[in-house]
């Protein structure tokens, strides 16, 4: 059943809801859909999961943009039900018949949407019995896209402890072989296939689209079985290995090497070379995270030219005559097709700024969506209407939604008598090291007491590299060599740390890839234990569409690997090399739309000072330029 | 297209005709008529952007999200709260004669009262109204006001050293919210709250200057603790109850600005 059916404008006002339905929904999720979604740009997509414990709400909506006001159904996620699109497509047309900015009540609706629900009700109930498969297997295709993003947090801990409820699972499905052998009711079985999925979580969700189809249930869940058989033997497979690998990298002997040459090099001996290390970090200067940036007002103007020179080819398309006159005369409505050739311009170009295609493509979506309907002031082409929505979109997109003040943070670690611990993350040879020097720097710069952690037990020459930095900036590092677990490494330093007073502990940790499981495991790990105030995702500007995928997976791992039910995940960016890619800063925009993170550094040269805060204007405008 | 040849041709001979006209005219009398012509356009547009300044009628509501503003937005509008809201994704923007002052006899100046969503996001928007407020109102939840405390104060921190707030020293109102629920904070504890943090929080921000967010003034003397009364600008505090209705001293301060 439908739980509940919103009617709100754009500025917040809820105009109708039903009261018939009258469920009082757990938590929030409207407030959260607004939040999470509709102002991260994400309104292009199909649904929402809001989970709660308690309940699992899909919610839909839909704009009606000229007139500035959402539709929003929710429903329970295990009902698939049909007719909500068209029920939302219906109640759209019906209102905005009805609506009058000045009114904000709106009683007589009720008994339309009785009679609207009631004809999308019988109409559902037809399509199905008609066209039983084929609807079911698109909606169900439909659902399991829209619950991919959700889902991370429902299905987490499953990968560590579930060789038991795995084999439950085999059990539930072979019961369910048999019975589905007996009864070919269909509506039996889709009963049967919504509880299983409930038992099972998602990784049966692929047997709920063929519901209807008993053998192709069947078919699917052998398969079903069968994966999670191998899932299994994966699974126990390296939790075998793993003691194993531990056993031969304590000691490996080569055949011709002496056996008991000491590999560990990184004791403090002392080498009276490098103590000669003068120190010459002492003062670089002021960081450039200091230096405020003067932006030039000229280029501004330019730049509207400039985009004026972009647009013609898109208006001589439909003659100069009629373009001309839709400018003054100012259009109708703007439809899909009007917006397409201007938003692929659109496209391209943020794609050739180096933006993630997938990434470029959701946004435009989300612009089209949110222009679609509204009609064209007079003296404006459309081209024009999208880059200006465009541009609001990115500003809100890159605007940070928590505060990047980490001085404000530290001086409050401070006061509760606790270091502020750091964690870098990210994959090899971003430059994880170098720009935990510069933070180091910039932090020393303001009177706070700095400790460095070596948590790179991984490559060798990780260590010593850190501990040059550490000299020059006079910095305490703290470290135990290679082939320690980091984890147990960054615990102690974090405990070294309250010890002798320092407030900040930065922790470096070895580059890995995000397909990497037995690193990230370990990264996850480290992060559990020593639960940082910040964990920091050092990436690099250069990165196209990778960006992505790095991202997506890092913080996916981190949640699935995670054994505490809440896990933490990327809290903020570290972008490098930004002095390399010129006008090409997509990165930017591709990482914080994908995670949700702030950028808090740019890192921006080779030298100490060389840290910057992102400038968000300037930024918006190289990436439409 | 005959048709569109016979207009062009008319233009073309209208056109000649002007130009045989502008010859005859001694070019003294023409060099005066354009200099004429140019001097009331400039008074013009001179008086129309004083004019504006002059009277500005703007009341910007403004706050972390979830704090009421949008409620105490219809409330002054409608007097009543609906069926509720849901967070904004736009301002609310009206012209209008409190609803409280309907019942009065004469003319009534209507405000302009614009309702800034509070979410992180959407802060920028701020910057469009600011220039031309007459007043601020911060809207604080007085009831889950801990929680939020240091969001709050940063929030408000940026809008008080905003180089169109300093300059121009508009009022601003710090009204708690939800006082009609028996655990929320008085209005005295939230100020201190919140000059307490505002003074930590200027410890750390004179040491950065963000490129973006540039706060363009400090707060407060140095070596002093900070209290509002150091502000350029006047900083009260107010109490309300958004859902009953009781913002008797919310429209107090808007008249108090915007005079009726």
């Amino acid at each position: 059943m439908l739980e509940q059916l919103l009617i709100f404008t754009r500025g917040g006002l809820i105009l109708w809801t039903c009261k018939e339905l009258g469920n009082a929904l757990r938590g929030s999720p409207i407030d959260t859909l607004i939040r999470s979604c509709l102002l991260e740009e994400r309104s292009g997509a199909a649904s929402y999961n809001y989970d709660v414990p308690g309940a699992a709400y899909t919610l839909k909506w839909t704009f009606h943009n000229e007139l500035g006001i959402v539709f929003v159904a929710v429903y329970q996620r295990i009902l698939h039900l049909l007719y909500v699109e068209d029920l939302l497509a219906m109640v759209k047309r019906e209102f905005s018949e009805i609506y009058d900015p000045k009114r904000t009540v709106y009683h007589d609706f009720d008994e339309t949407f009785r009679q609207l629900k009631m004809e999308a009700e019988a109409r559902a109930e037809d399509m199905k019995k008609s066209n039983p498969v084929g609807r079911t297997i698109v909606n169900g295709k439909k659902q399991g896209q829209g619950q991919k993003p959700g889902s991370e947090g429902g299905s987490k801990k499953k990968s560590e402890g579930s060789l038991k409820s795995d084999g439950g699972d085999g059990d539930n499905l072979r019961g369910h072989k048999m019975e589905n052998g007996h009864s070919n009711d269909h509506f039996v079985v889709t009963k049967e296939s919504k509880v299983n999925s409930n038992i099972n979580g998602k990784e049966n969700e692929s047997s709920n689209v063929g519901a209807f189809d008993v053998n192709r249930l069947q078919k699917l869940k052998v398969k079903g079985g069968k994966k999670t058989d191998t899932a299994t033997n994966t699974t126990t497979k390296a939790s075998k290995a793993e003691p194993k690998k531990k056993m031969t990298k304590k000691n490996r002997v080569w055949d011709e090497s002496p056996p008991e040459t000491k590999l560990d090099f990184t004791d403090p001996v002392g080498e009276n070379g490098e103590s000669n290390i003068d120190v010459v970090a002492a003062d670089q200067g002021e960081s450039m995270m200091d230096k405020e940036e003067i932006l030039s007002s000229e280029s501004e103007t330019e730049e509207d030219d400039d985009v004026g020179m972009n647009n013609k080819p898109d208006a001589k398309k439909k003659g100069w005559f009629s373009s001309m006159f839709q400018s003054i005369a100012g259009k109708a409505n703007l439809e899909k097709s009007d917006l397409e050739p201007a938003l692929k311009a659109l496209k391209d170009r943020l794609m050739t700024k180096n933006v993630a295609e997938e990434i470029a493509e959701k946004l435009c979506e989300s612009v089209a969506a949110s222009l679609e309907g509204k009609k064209l002031a007079s003296f404006t082409r459309i081209s024009s209407t999208v880059h200006a929505a465009m541009e609001e979109a990115l500003v809100r997109i890159l605007t940070p939604k928590r505060s990047i003040d980490i001085l404000r943070d530290v001086h409050v670690a401070k006061e509760q008598r606790k270091p502020y611990v750091v964690v870098f993350v990210g994959v090899n040879g971003v430059g994880k090291s170098t720009n935990l020097a510069k933070v180091a720097y910039w932090l020393q710069q303001h009177n706070i007491n700095v400790m460095m952690a070596a948590c790179d037990t991984f490559r060798s020459g990780a260590v010593e590299q850190l501990r040059t930095h550490a000299r020059r900036l006079q910095i305490p590092i703290f470290e135990k060599g290679y082939e320690k677990d980091p984890a147990i490494v960054a615990k102690e330093a974090i405990q070294e740390a309250s010890r002798n007073g320092s407030d900040v502990v930065l922790v470096d940790t070895a580059g890995r890839m995000q397909d990497n499981e037995p690193l990230m495991r370990a990264l996850s790990k480290l992060i559990y234990l020593n639960n940082p105030d910040l964990v920091l995702f050092v990436g690099e500007a250069l990165v196209g569409n990778d960006a992505v995928d790095q991202l997506s997976k890092f913080n996916q791992k981190l949640a699935d690997l995670s054994a505490s039910a809440n896990p933490r995940l990327i809290d903020g960016i570290l972008l490098t090399k930004f002095d390399t890619i010129d006008d090409k800063v997509g990165a930017a925009l591709s990482m914080v739309y994908i995670s949700g993170a702030p950028v808090m550094f740019v890192g921006c040269g080779q030298s100490y000072t060389d840290l910057k805060k992102l400038n968000v204007k300037s930024i918006v405008k190289t990436l439409l330029k | 297209m005959d048709e569109f040849e016979q207009w062009k041709e008319q233009v073309v001979h209208w056109w000649n005709l002007g130009l045989e006209y502008l010859h005859q005219v001694p070019p003294t009398q023409l060099y005066a008529a354009a200099a004429v012509l140019a001097f009331t356009t400039f008074l013009l547009l001179l008086t129309v952007r004083l004019f504006k300044r002059a009277k500005s009628h703007t009341i910007v509501l403004t706050g972390l999200s979830g704090s009421g503003k949008t409620v105490l937005f219809y409330q002054l509008r409608d007097g009543s709260t609906h069926q509720g809201t849901v967070t904004s994704m736009e301002p609310n923007e009206g012209t209008f004669i409190l609803h409280s002052e309907t019942t009065k006899k004469g003319k009534i100046k209507p405000v302009h009262i614009v309702d800034i969503p509070g979410h992180s996001r959407l802060r920028p928007k701020l910057d469009e109204y600011l220039p031309k407020a007459a007043g601020i109102v911060f809207v604080v939840d007085a009831l889950e006001f801990l929680p939020n405390c240091r969001a709050a104060s940063e929030y408000l921190y940026d809008i008080l050293t905003k180089g169109s707030v300093v300059k121009k020293k508009i009022p601003l109102l710090i009204l708690c919210n939800k006082t009609d629920k028996v655990t929320a904070h008085s209005k005295e504890f939230i100020r201190r709250q919140i000059e307490k943090e505002i003074d930590k929080l200027r410890a750390s921000r004179s040491a950065i200057s963000d490129a973006d967010i540039a706060n363009e003034f400090t707060l407060g003397v140095a070596g002093e603790q900070f209290s509002f009364s150091q502000c350029y600008n006047e900083v009260t505090t107010a109490e309300a109850s958004g859902l009953n209705g009781e913002i008797s001293q919310l429209e107090q301060f808007i008249r108090k600005y915007v005079k009726p």
